[in-house]
């Protein structure tokens, strides 16, 4: 019987919640609809060009849904020892330099959110610096030279150890967890080292999340380094390889990734499609975690 | 005298190594920071030498002659550096304000739409963008806006001319606009929509009550809200004036549209290592531009502080 009550309130209020609705907010809606499907419309035409053969591609003026499905596009992209090899060197990059860089900026955010310690000081100081004033490209060209780095897998990832925006959001989160904690361990005689690992690191692994993913996503997008600095095919990264076939598909020049039997466009977004499904399909899960990285961050920094 | 002084200094390394024995640990993982920081941003600073001297590779920053201002010179008497210049003012600055515009206007949507699973997908969907390289971007755009694109057979069957937008300066830089506008606007969105949601209900409660319509609430209420988030996102962007996006235009453009949308770090950039500029004109590019920048941060910053806000040095 109560159930039933609340079966009809809930109706009750469904429809109030409809009646109440007024013009603005179909306005609204109409609004904020027209913007989703313009996000959408690139990827929904891309999508569709990547399973469509040439003559089809060639013939419709605009694509709305798929006329004729081929998946050559994407045999070609699977098959091309190029974009195999730079997926390669992107997954390096993920696995490894996420990690690297997760390690020194966590490290170095933690030790700024202790208290005074000789040369956090100055170890701030030297970081704000940096935030306001820079070299530049060119020094940093000839310091990278100089270094041995250029035309190595390393240049796309030591010279990012510590992100300075990330880790002042792992500093800011450290010191806003409780501080007695430290002082009943160290107490217990623990170092600041068993401290970070077992008392801090524990509960910093939401931030520790939202970092690591901000990471992941540069690694997995990285292409301006190895632009900068790699010039030997089998170190370039995806993107990287991806920005050329883009690049020259308009001129005559020759494929960077050889030759293929498709068409340029169907095989430069199947190679899209390519580097952003993992991302589309993992974004949803864990939007919350970039969120709460920007609202954080943006508050307190 | 002298013993006293004696055990006092005894004192102060006594006390100074007892510090630092206390805090090892720390200091231990802050010197990595340290390493890296001197490394990769202190030695390029060092490097701005370059932009007063002949540079030689071979030589190194320190053998290579002076030059005595030369690269400045050279760079300040080309008209190219001018026009550059003045397409970086002017797409980092209508960057700056369209960008706000639009991630307030997105930010209102979103705070006003009562429907909260079409809220939510929307603004999945919204901030997504964001998340993608401009390569990836500038794929979607070369082939939706080309000769051929999907665009141009809109506008060719609804009975016009097909449109040069990858060659025309003037649509070109809409272009730049409009996609800036499509990767950012939904995240940027997000923080002013986080200060919206702490705006007390209350207000809006005692404006129903004085009966206020919507649109006067969000202009009495919700907008001045966020004014001072806003005003801070608004002159913190402008100390990035000069940046412009370094990232967008070299995966947009094409030689034809260089006299419109070259900005200093695409110049720079393209100069040195695609047509043989000296590095010392590069350098001293940067130099500039890291100057330039650096006033406007500081200028900024006063403002900032005059205005009442909190400041950011």
């Amino acid at each position: 019987m109560e159930k039933e009550n609340k079966k009809i309130s809930r109706k009750r209020q469904r429809r109030n919640f409809l009646n109440r609705l007024q013009g603005l907010d179909w306005v609204i809606f109409a609004m904020l609809l027209v913007y989703a499907i313009l996000i959408i419309y690139p990827f929904y035409n891309a999508f569709l060009i990547s399973i469509s053969p040439e003559h089809v591609y060639l013939e419709t003026p605009i694509l709305l849904w798929p006329k004729e499905v081929t998946f050559d596009n994407y045999r070609a992209v699977f098959t091309n020892k190029t974009l195999w090899s730079g997926f390669g060197v992107t997954m390096f990059l993920l696995l490894f330099g996420t990690a690297y860089q997760l390690f020194f900026t966590v490290i170095t955010g933690y030790a700024l959110s202790r208290n005074k310690w000789i040369g956090k000081g100055f170890l701030m100081n030297m970081i704000l610096v940096t935030m306001f004033f820079g070299g530049g490209l060119i020094p940093y060209y000839f310091l990278i030279k100089n270094l041995g780095l250029y035309n190595t897998i390393w240049v796309m990832v030591i010279p990012g150890a510590i992100d300075t925006y990330n880790m002042l959001l792992m500093r800011n989160y450290f010191a806003s967890l409780p501080a007695d904690l430290e002082e009943s361990a160290k107490i217990d005689g623990a170092n600041d080292i068993q401290i970070f690992v077992k008392v801090y690191l524990p509960m910093a692994l939401p931030m520790l999340a939202t970092v690591g993913l901000f990471f992941a996503v540069g690694n997995w997008n990285s292409w301006y380094n190895g632009m900068l600095f790699i010039e030997k095919a089998n170190l370039k990264p995806l993107q990287l390889i991806l920005r050329e076939l883009i690049a020259t598909s308009s001129s005559q020049i020759e494929s960077p990734i050889g030759v293929t039997d498709v068409y340029s466009e169907g095989l430069q977004m199947a190679c899209i499609f390519f580097t952003i499904v993992p991302m589309m399909s993992f974004y949803p899960f864990v939007q919350k975690f970039f969120v709460k990285g920007l609202v954080v961050g943006a508050i307190k920094g | 005298m002298n013993k006293v002084l004696i055990a006092k200094r005894n004192k102060t390394t006594y006390n100074f190594k007892k510090k630092v024995n206390h805090s090892k640990y720390l200091i231990l993982m802050g010197i990595p920071a340290v390493v890296f920081y001197f490394i990769f941003n202190y030695i390029p600073m060092y490097g701005i030498l370059i932009a007063f001297k002949d540079y030689y590779p071979k030589k190194g920053i320190m053998g290579s002659p002076w030059n005595n201002f030369a690269n400045f010179k050279t760079i300040f008497s080309n008209p190219e550096f001018y026009t550059v210049l003045r397409n970086t003012i002017i797409i980092g600055f209508f960057k700056i304000i369209i960008s706000f515009v639009a991630a307030i206007l997105v930010a209102l949507l979103l705070n006003e739409i009562r429907m909260r699973i079409f809220k939510k997908t929307v603004q999945t969907i919204v901030t997504f963008p964001h998340f993608l390289s401009w390569v990836v971007i500038g794929g979607f755009v070369a082939n939706l806006f080309s000769r051929t694109g999907a665009i141009n057979n809109l506008v060719n069957l609804a009975g016009h001319d097909r449109i040069e937008f990858m060659s025309n300066g003037k649509f070109f830089i809409a272009l730049i606009f409009t996609s800036d506008v499509w990767k950012e606007a939904g995240w940027s969105s997000i923080i002013y929509l986080a200060t919206m949601a702490g705006i007390s209900p209350e207000l809006y409660e005692a404006a129903d009550i004085d009966g206020a319509t919507r649109l006067q609430k969000i202009g009495h209420i919700t907008l001045p809200a966020i004014k001072p988030t806003a005003v801070l996102l608004l002159i913190l962007s402008v100390g990035g004036i000069l940046s412009a996006g370094f990232d967008q235009i070299i995966n947009l453009y094409n030689p034809l549209v260089y006299n419109v949308s070259d900005i200093l770090d695409t110049y720079i950039y393209r100069q040195t290592f695609r047509s043989g500029m000296p590095a010392g004109q590069g350098a001293a590019i940067g130099l500039f531009k890291s100057v330039v920048s650096f006033i406007l941060v500081l200028i900024v910053d006063r403002i900032a502080k005059l205005c009442g806000e909190r400041g950011i040095i």
